[in-house]
């Protein structure tokens, strides 16, 4: 059985749909990539999965469990975490104080959960950063606090909203080898990125959706030479 | 654990002392009114000060466990010992619905929702005649007897006041350090920093700020029941007033928001400062009291405590043998 199922999943905003009748699954210890143009609805469907907007119609299954209707955190209980495409770190805080928050949800001992958070960060490359505010962290190392925050929660599932926006090449090939290196954790992966090298690299299959709804679905090399899929992306060849 | 007592044992001993030195009733008054505004602040500073939650009606809550108090003596003849802890449960009880509003809006909308909703209250107390008197509120003419340690309490004496302020402040700081140390303020300083990234990471932020509320609540109530037994006068313009819900944002806030002892340097200044200057200049007195909030505000946004403690950090860090350069 696949981990994660979504079903008809649907979402208006007034007259607009933002995602109409998406239908996907995700298998357990899978990277997939979420592609799509800009405004192709890949964002909500992270929202929708994890509590923040509520479907319209449609349903969303983790291990045969239905997760619609649950607020963010308690979807985080449950075994989904996320990253935002603009990171969200607690600003005022150090980098081992915003880790420890989200290690509270498996640790609720204080010295278990800081144990954690910096067992998480050891394995992100931020050891050296625990003791530095959020708010003073390169932007690459702020992604990486965004990552660090998702995984302290314990997930199954981890969705990433594109962790590599506005990384240089080599900063890319890095954050590249940290999502196969959580995969190999043990933790799946679905994963929203404009930079097609990295989902190339790294994702097992991609689904792209445009206008909200699903165009292609299938291994990276394939679905890139599909003719909606290089519709959607530049438009139909004139004449 | 003893190392984390002392100050507060120190505290402790520090205003035990104070009648002793046969200090005149206008001191001691302005001593009772600095206890009751740190425990003012200090409920208010739990919720806006850790969880960044700022309420402009606590005057609400500090008003329901006034007329709980007051109205459990008169008509039940329940006696403050029990009429106060009542008081500050009925404000805890009372902040639930208004909790469950008021928490769907963020930011200034929720603040605008709580002034709204003390208005509402007062204008409940101005007209539920048959509870509350209306206008006209309660008056107590005498206190229960009470002997204490051999001796008849003097209820005409400010001390017996005076003692219980005092521990009622204490309590209201031990709950502020309870609080920064738990899981639950960690939560809440959470909140403060991003509501939607709090929620990412598994925290129920409703249920912290519903519960921080609630405490909030019954710390303010607890003030409320005492404002009722000090002062023996509660009418709705007393009690219910705006202004009380700005003076608890402003101690707060000159102490140092989201500090264990903020509360209290904020209450010692503001309570100072204000009984000064009503003294010296009894028109336009507020003029002076406002120009000190802006000074304040202008060069110590992290108010006095914090700012104290920024330069007790910065000095420990220059003397050797405590690490950092």
């Amino acid at each position: 059985m696949a981990l994660l199922e979504l079903d008809g999943l649907t979402r208006t905003f007034g007259g607009l749909r933002a995602v109409g009748d998406l239908s996907f699954s995700v298998a357990q210890g899978e990277i997939l990539g979420l592609i799509g143009p800009n405004g192709a609805g890949k964002t909500t469907v992270f929202n929708l999965i994890t509590g923040y907007v509520q479907p319209t119609a449609g349903r969303i299954r983790l291990d045969g469990k239905s997760m619609v209707g649950l607020r963010p955190h308690a979807v985080a209980r449950r075994g989904i975490a996320r990253t935002f495409q603009i990171v969200k770190p607690f600003p005022g805080l150090t980098v081992r104080e915003n880790v420890t928050l989200a290690a509270f949800l498996r640790h609720p001992a204080r010295r278990d959960a800081e144990a954690a958070a910096m067992d998480v960060l050891g394995r992100l490359g931020l050891a050296a950063r625990a003791g530095d505010l959020a708010s003073q962290l390169t932007l690459m190392d702020q992604k990486r606090l965004e990552v660090a925050k998702a995984l302290a929660t314990g997930p199954r599932l981890l969705l990433l909203d594109e962790p590599m926006g506005g990384l240089n090449p080599s900063e890319v090939d890095v954050a590249s080898g940290m999502v196969e290196s959580i995969r190999r954790a043990g933790v799946t992966v679905v994963l929203v990125e404009h930079v097609m090298k990295a989902i190339m690299r790294i994702s097992d299959r991609v689904v792209v959706v445009n206008q909200g709804e699903k165009i292609a679905e299938g291994p990276p090399a394939q679905v890139v030479r599909e003719p909606a899929v290089l519709a959607a992306y530049f438009g139909k060849r004139a004449g | 654990m003893s190392r984390a007592l002392r100050p507060w044992l120190a505290g402790a001993a520090a205003l035990a002392l104070v009648p002793a030195l046969g200090p005149s009733s206008f001191f001691l008054h302005v001593a009772i009114l600095i206890l009751m505004w740190t425990l003012l602040g200090a409920a208010w500073n739990v919720l806006g000060g850790f969880a960044g939650q700022v309420s402009f009606g606590h005057a609400s809550l500090f008003g329901i466990g006034a007329y709980v108090t007051i109205i459990l003596y008169l008509k039940a003849g329940l006696p403050p010992w029990w009429g106060i802890p009542l008081g500050g449960l009925a404000a805890a009880v009372a902040s639930l619905p208004i909790g469950l509003v008021c928490f769907r809006l963020r930011g200034p909308y929720f603040s605008l929702a709580t002034l709204a909703v003390a208005e509402i209250v007062k204008l409940v107390a101005l007209n539920w005649e048959a509870v509350t008197n209306g206008p006209v509120g309660f008056l107590i003419t005498g206190l229960p007897p009470l002997r204490l340690l051999g001796a008849t309490v003097d209820w005409e004496s400010k001390v017996p006041f005076y003692a219980v302020a005092a521990v009622l402040a204490l309590a209201g700081l031990a709950a502020t350090a309870w609080l920064a140390r738990s899981r639950l303020g960690a939560y809440l300083v959470a909140i403060r920093e991003n509501e939607d990234a709090a929620e990412a990471v598994g925290i129920d932020t409703v249920r912290a700020k519903v519960t921080t509320l609630a405490l909030s609540a019954f710390l303010a109530g607890l003030g409320g029941g005492f404002y009722a037994f000090y002062f023996r006068y509660v009418d709705p313009d007393a009690v219910l007033n705006i202004s009380l819900s700005m003076e608890m944002v402003f101690i707060a806030m000159v102490g140092g928001l989201g500090t264990v002892g903020g509360p209290l340097i904020g209450a010692v200044f503001l309570t100072t400062v204000g009984e000064t200057v009503r003294e010296r200049f009894q028109v336009g007195h507020l003029i002076f009291y406002g120009l000190f909030m802006m000074l304040a505000i202008r060069y110590m946004p992290e108010g006095i405590w914090g700012r104290l403690r920024k330069l007790v950090a910065s000095l420990q860090s220059r003397v050797p043998g405590h690490g950092a350069a």
